[in-house]
């Protein structure tokens, strides 16, 4: 019982710290979403009944905001596997200087995200960048590479694939080095080749990892903010701003702390939902499938 | 292949060697005569008002403090939390892994509000307490793992001896944690490093801005006028102490995220 209340006690501070950072916003925002706090209302919380919540549902910025964050998630996310499972297979296979090439191609993912969404303004400048450069050298005009929707949500994909690839190769890579080497070559001797291997044996026993990647990844990416504040500043139009962006813009620059609130506690609970669905599905399909397997 | 997966990765970051490199003339054209190489973009930068090197000993600051709180709360609490069971260690795991996952940048309202009423606003030492709470669930998850490592005859067998628990902690369980304290004591720098939406609304002061802030700003301006050659040394500048750290400490921070996934 004493070593229980002593472990507690040594809890306590890290606990509460959480709690302040964390949880204390969540309830924050939950009362705040419930007030007029804006410059209308000189910045001071004055209940309105709701209407924070009415708003948002009309919203169509909103939800056109939830669509493009989900569409960027997604897309992102699908690309940063694929590609994160390739990095994975070729930095787990025994190479001369494997660890210099491991740190290098985690560069990009230990960069301040700011820093190389600059970097790829400049590459994509128009007329200036290296891109246009070749473009013209190769006998084409220059193009604006940041000033037509599809294209921008295309860089903006790429950039933050570029940025985040080396993290999931990485929590891959942790994947691989669990599976036993003779499983392997058992199936070798057995005549199958690297491409059954990889379906075989070693995919199926990244699942986990490549589920732990898929949570996380998708989590970090709902909540995308920095990339598109300073890669594209939400634009052009509107095109590739995300929900977090759209609940900064709230609070900082139309000063609507009110409505601010309510977009984030909106955008939490949309997480939630997708992640905890997801969840609840995949779950349910494992144990299906084992069902199944049983029986 | 190898080739390959290097030019990918390295590709954008030796184009802005590159620029950095470059006279803003040589940016826009190709130079017919003279020598296009020069410095002036390092002395541009390194002269400015605060000085460039100011903002990167901003952000090692913030970094080295945060770090060191966190670890200060996180080992205590990961041997607590070790000891836990049932309901209170179940429930205390399943909050630390969503707030592992939790989009941070949706905190920085409730956060700005904390730092405006208690004048925490413009203090660097102060923006380490939200970036420890960040850090926070990671740090305890991957350091709970590591206690779950060490054998559990040892601190029985200090208990005997009659160590108290400050005593184990600090002579017996500590000095073996020396990997797991590194890797997750870098993963938290380079965090706290790199953070950008708290940074961001709480410190407005030119000198003391932090790194990401202080290059996002110089791009701030729009496209056409962000003096580029400045600019990409500044990124140069600031992107060397993470690659050389990201080459010496490659081992802790593999081994660290490797663990984070085989025990979260």
């Amino acid at each position: 019982m004493k070593a229980r209340t002593a472990s507690l006690l040594l809890m306590a501070p890290a606990l509460l710290l959480l709690a302040a950072v964390f949880l204390y916003p969540l309830l924050r925002y939950g009362w705040l979403s419930f007030q007029a706090s804006s410059v209308l209302t000189g910045l001071e919380p004055v209940p309105n009944g709701g209407a924070n919540w009415g708003r948002l549902l009309d919203d169509a910025r909103f939800w056109t905001d939830a669509f493009q964050t989900l569409r960027f998630a997604v897309c992102s996310v699908a690309l940063e596997l694929v590609g994160g499972l390739g990095l994975a297979l070729l930095l787990h296979r025994p190479l001369r200087g494997r660890g210099t090439l491991r740190a290098l191609t985690l560069l990009p993912w230990a960069l301040p995200t700011t820093v190389m969404a600059l970097g790829w303004r400049w590459i994509l400048n128009d007329p200036h960048g290296p891109l246009n450069a070749a473009i013209r050298s190769l006998g084409g005009s220059s193009y604006g590479f940041l000033s037509t929707p599809a294209t921008t949500w295309f860089f903006v994909v790429l950039a933050d694939v570029w940025k985040t690839l080396p993290f999931v190769a990485l929590l891959l890579l942790a994947g691989l080095q669990t599976i036993p080497e003779d499983l392997e070559e058992a199936l070798r001797l057995e005549g199958a080749g690297r491409l059954q291997i990889l379906r075989r044996l070693t995919l199926p026993l990244l699942v986990p990892y490549l589920a732990l990647a898929l949570l996380f990844r998708l989590a970090q990416a709902l909540g995308v903010f920095d990339l598109i504040q300073v890669l594209s500043g939400g634009g052009p139009a509107g095109s590739t701003e995300s929900l977090a962006l759209y609940a900064y813009l709230n609070a900082m620059r139309f000063l609507d702390f009110g409505y601010a609130a309510t977009v984030m506690l909106a955008t939490f609970l949309l997480l939630l939902v997708l992640l905890g669905g997801g969840w609840w599905l995949w779950r349910r399909g494992d144990l299906q499938g084992r069902r199944e397997g049983a029986a | 292949m190898r080739l390959l997966v290097l030019l990918w990765s390295l590709g954008p970051l030796l184009w802005q060697l590159r620029t950095s490199l470059l006279r803003p003339e040589a940016l826009v054209a190709p130079l017919l005569e003279g020598n296009p190489w020069t410095l002036a973009n390092y002395q541009l930068v390194l002269s400015g008002d605060p000085p460039f090197w100011r903002y990167l000993g901003n952000s090692t600051l913030v970094a080295l403090a945060t770090t060191l709180l966190t670890l200060l709360l996180a080992v205590p609490c990961a041997y607590g939390l070790q000891q836990q069971r049932g309901l209170l260690r179940w429930g205390v795991g399943l909050g630390l892994v969503g707030a592992a996952m939790f989009p941070t940048v949706l905190l920085f309202l409730a956060l700005l509000e904390i730092a405006r009423r208690f004048g925490l606003a413009n203090d660097l030492l102060a923006l380490s307490l939200p970036y420890a709470g960040l850090s926070l669930p990671l740090a305890v998850l991957l350091l709970r793992a590591a206690f779950a490592d060490l054998p559990t005859e040892l601190e029985d067998a200090a208990r005997l001896e009659g160590l108290g628990l400050g005593q184990r902690l600090r002579h017996v369980l500590l000095p073996l944690l020396g990997p797991a304290l590194a890797s997750t004591g870098i993963l938290v720098f380079l965090a706290s490093w790199n953070e950008y939406a708290i940074a961001l609304t709480w410190i407005s002061r030119n000198d003391l801005l932090t790194l990401p802030i202080a290059i996002a700003r110089i791009g701030g301006g729009s496209v056409f006028t962000i003096p580029y050659g400045a600019f990409a040394a500044a990124t140069v500048l600031g992107s060397l102490p993470l690659l050389l750290l990201v080459l010496v400490a490659q081992r802790p921070i593999v081994s660290g995220l490797t663990r984070g996934a085989v025990k979260g």
